[in-house]
C-alpha cells in the first residue's frame, strides 16, 4: 500500500505539467473558439471554418504535409536502412541527428541564403548551365526545407525498428526462396511498419501546422492552417477564429494518431 | 564420386579477415537420405559449414558441390536446401500456417495446394489445429516444430539444423531426439545436423563428423567413433574415457601404468610412443593381488546405476572407473580388462592412415598372422 502512494507521489510533478502545460491550455483554446472578434458569445467561428477560404486553406495544409510526409518517407526508409549495414552506425546516426538540434530559424536563415538570387544554389545552376532562376519563395523550396527540417524524426523510428529486425530472419527469408525484393516486401517491411507509422506521426503533425516556413521560405505563397493560427493571433487579433482552427487541427491530429496507431494482426 | 553423394566440399577454407581460417581444407561427402551430425566445441566452425551449405556465405577457396554441380556462387534463395535456424527464426508477423505457408507463397502455389500441404506438414510435426495460432502463443518446443514444418514442407533434399534442441529443456529435448530420428526416417531426406552435444550425436546420427578448431578429426557412425576415436580429442570429447601415455612395444603388446598388455592393435614401430583410451565401463575392480593394473582410490560416487570410482596408479595416471561393485576409499585395488577394450592412439595420424590401419587388422586376422 505504502509503495503505491510513494509512485503516487512521484506522478504529481508529471499530473501538474501535464494539467498547466496540455490540458488547460487546449481547454482556454475550446473556450475562446466560442466568442466571435467583439468578444460574444457565438458559434459564428465554426460556420466560418466551413466556408470555402478555410476549407481550402486545409486542404492546401493537408497536401503540403502529405507531401512532406511522403517525401522525407521516401528519402528516410533506404538511409536508414543503409546506415543499419554501415559499420560506425551509432556515429552516422548522431551525425544525421545533430542538425535536429539547431534552432529552426537558424536554418531556415541558412537557406534564405543558399537559396537566394545570389546564393549557393544558383551559383550552381549557372555554373552548371541551367542558369540561375527564382528558387526562394516557392512550392519547391517550402517542400524541399521542410523535408531537410522533419528528416532526422523519420530516420530516427525506422533506424530503430530496422536496427531490432532479427538478422536471422532475412536469412530464414531467403532460404525459404525469396528474392531481395521479396524479403523486403514479406518481411522487412511488415517488421518495421510501426517505425514507419511512429516516423508518419511525428512528421505528418507538425507538417500540418507549420507556420515559420511558409512565410520565411515560401514567402506566404504556402497558407496553411498553421500559418492562419498565427495571423488570426498576431495581426487580425481574432483570437475565436484563430482558437477555431486550432481546435481542428487538434482533432484532426486525434484523428490521425486513431488512424495510424492502429496494429494490423496476423497476416 | 559416388553417385548417392548429394553435397561433397573439396578443400573448402572460410577465413574472415586475416584471423586463422575458421574451416581449413574441409572435405566430405554427405550421402542421399542419411542423418548426419556435425558434433564439436562451440565456435569450431559447425554453423559455418551449414551457412556455406545453404548459400549464407562464400567460401574463401575450395569448392562446393550439390548434385555433382558446383554451387559456390549459388545464391541461397536458389539451393535445394532448407535451415531450421537456432533460434527458429519464425516470422513474428505472421501466424503459424502463414510461417509454414512462406516458402510455398513464393513458389506461387495454388491456395488449394498451399492449404494441403500445410496442413499434411504441420500434422507430421504433431500440430494440427495449430494453423491460426501466433507465434507469441507457442511454447518453445512447439516453435521448434513450427520451424522445422516450415522447412519439410518445401520437400527439400536437405535439411539443415542448426542446434535445434539446445533452447528445450532436457525432458523434450530428449523427446525431440526421438522425434527427430523418427522424422527423418519416414520422410528419408537428409538430414544435417549440428549439436555440441555427444551423447545428441551418439543417439541420433548415422554418421558422425567431430569437428575441432576447422578441421574434421574423425568420421564414422557413432559406434566407430565411440570405439575407435582417432585421437585424444575425440576420445576427451566423446564419452567418458582413461586416456594414458603408453609405448608400443611390438604388435599386440602395449605398455602403460607399469605393465605389459596384450592387445589387438598392431603396424606401429617398435616402441613407439603412443596414447591408450580404456572406457570406464571397460574396467572391471578385483583384489589387489588379481589386478592386472593397481590403483589407489581417491574418490567414489554413487550414480544409481553404477558407482564412480577415481584412483591413482603407481605410474600416476588417473583412472575413472564404473562398476556396480563399491570400493572403500583409500584401498589399494585391482583392475582388469580385456586386450579388446584397449584402443590404441598414434600422435598425429591422419585419418587415412588410421582408417587403412584399422583395416589391415581384420585382414590379418584373416590370413591367420
Ligand atoms: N562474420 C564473422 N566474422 C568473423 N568471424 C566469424 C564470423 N562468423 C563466425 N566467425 C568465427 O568463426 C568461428 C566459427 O564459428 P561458428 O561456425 O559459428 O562456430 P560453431 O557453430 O561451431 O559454434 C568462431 O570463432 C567465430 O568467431
Ligand atoms: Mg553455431
Amino acid at each position: 500500500m505504502e509503495n503505491k502512494g510513494t509512485r503516487n507521489l512521484y506522478m504529481i510533478p508529471y499530473a501538474l505539467w501535464i494539467i498547466l502545460f496540455v490540458i488547460a491550455p487546449i481547454f482556454l483554446v475550446l473556450y475562446y473558439s466560442f466568442f466571435d472578434i467583439e468578444g460574444n458569445f457565438s458559434l459564428v467561428n465554426y460556420k466560418n471554418f466551413f466556408t470555402p477560404v478555410y476549407l481550402q486553406m486545409t486542404l492546401s495544409s493537408f497536401w503540403y504535409a502529405f507531401l512532406i510526409t511522403a517525401i522525407s518517407l521516401l528519402v528516410a526508409y533506404p538511409t536508414a536502412y543503409l546506415l543499419t549495414r554501415t559499420k560506425h552506425k551509432q556515429l552516422w546516426l548522431l551525425l544525421i541527428i545533430v542538425p535536429s538540434w539547431i534552432n529552426l530559424l537558424l536554418k531556415a536563415y541558412a537557406f534564405i541564403g543558399i537559396f537566394g538570387a545570389y546564393g549557393a544554389a544558383n551559383n550552381f545552376l549557372e555554373w552548371i548551365g541551367i542558369g540561375s532562376r527564382q528558387l526562394l519563395f516557392t512550392d519547391f523550396s517550402f517542400v524541399f526545407v521542410s523535408v531537410y527540417i522533419f528528416i532526422p524524426f523519420m530516420i530516427l523510428p525506422i533506424f530503430n525498428a530496422l536496427d531490432n529486425l532479427n538478422p536471422s530472419l532475412l536469412y530464414a527469408a531467403k532460404d525459404l526462396g525469396a528474392s531481395g525484393w521479396t524479403t523486403f516486401r514479406r518481411v522487412i517491411f511488415p517488421l518495421t511498419i510501426d517505425g514507419v507509422k511512429s516516423g508518419i506521426q511525428v512528421v505528418f503533425i507538425p507538417a500540418l501546422s507549420l507556420f515559420m516556413l511558409t512565410r520565411l521560405i515560401a514567402g506566404n505563397r504556402v497558407i496553411t492552417l498553421g500559418t492562419a493560427i498565427e495571423q488570426h493571433f498576431l495581426v487580425t487579433q481574432d483570437w475565436g477564429m484563430g482558437s477555431t482552427i486550432a481546435v481542428f487541427l487538434i482533432l484532426i491530429m486525434f484523428l490521425f494518431m486513431g488512424l495510424t496507431g492502429f496494429r494490423k494482426r496476423g497476416a | 564420386m559416388t553417385n548417392s553423394a548429394i553435397i561433397q566440399f573439396h578443400n573448402v577454407t572460410k577465413q574472415y579477415d586475416q584471423d586463422p581460417p575458421v574451416l581449413d581444407r574441409v572435405s566430405f561427402e554427405i550421402e542421399r537420405g542419411k542423418f548426419y551430425t556435425l558434433l564439436g566445441p562451440s565456435g569450431c566452425g559447425k554453423t559455418t559449414i551449414l551457412r556455406l551449405i545453404a548459400g549464407f556465405t562464400e567460401a574463401t577457396s575450395g569448392d562446393i558441390y550439390f548434385n555433382g554441380k558446383k554451387i559456390n556462387h549459388i545464391p541461397a534463395n536458389k539451393r535445394q536446401v532448407n535451415t531450421v535456424f537456432q533460434d527458429y527464426a519464425l516470422f513474428p508477423h505472421l501466424n503459424v500456417f502463414e510461417n509454414v505457408a512462406f516458402g510455398l507463397r513464393i513458389k506461387k502455389m495454388k491456395k488449394s495446394e498451399i492449404a494441403a500441404k500445410v496442413k499434411e506438414a504441420l500434422s507430421f510435426v504433431n500440430l494440427s489445429g495449430y494453423e491460426d495460432r501466433e507465434i507469441k502463443e507457442m511454447s518453445g518446443g512447439q516453435r521448434q516444430r513450427v520451424a522445422i514444418a516450415r522447412a519439410i514442407v518445401n520437400e527439400p533434399e536437405v535439411i539443415l539444423l542448426d542446434e535445434p534442441l539446445s533452447a528445450l529443456d532436457l525432458k523434450l529435448r530428449y523427446q525431440m531426439q526421438y522425434e527427430l530420428r523418427e522424422l527423418q526416417r519416414r520422410l528419408g531426406i537428409t538430414f544435417i545436423f549440428v549439436t555440441h552435444d555427444q551423447e545428441e550425436a551418439l543417439a541420433m546420427s548415422d554418421e558422425i563428423f567431430v569437428i575441432n578448431k576447422g578441421r574434421i578429426q574423425q568420421s564414422g557412425t557413432p559406434n566407430d567413433i565411440y570405439d575407435e576415436p582417432i585421437n585424444r580429442f575425440v576420445a576427451d570429447f566423446i564419452g567418458e574415457s582413461n586416456i594414458v601415455k603408453a609405448t608400443m612395444i611390438e604388435d599386440f603388446l602395449v605398455s602403460f601404468g607399469g605393465g605389459n598388455f596384450e592387445c589387438v592393435d598392431q603396424g606401429m614401430n617398435p616402441n613407439e610412443p603412443v596414447e591408450v583410451v580404456i572406457r570406464p565401463e571397460d574396467l572391471q575392480i578385483t583384489s589387489f593381488e588379481d589386478g592386472m593394473l593397481q590403483i589407489e582410490v581417491h574418490s567414489q560416487l554413487f550414480r544409481g546405476v553404477h558407482y564412480e570410482i577415481t584412483g591413482l596408479d603407481q605410474e600416476g595416471n588417473e583412472w575413472l572407473v564404473q562398476s556396480t561393485k563399491k570400493a572403500t576409499v583409500g584401498d589399494k585395488i585391482g583392475l582388469q580388462f580385456e586386450p579388446e577394450a584397449i584402443h590404441v592412439m598414434r600422435f598425429n595420424e591422419t585419418e587415412e592412415d588410421f582408417d587403412r590401419r584399422l583395416d589391415s587388422y581384420s585382414e590379418g586376422v584373416a590370413d591367420g598372422k
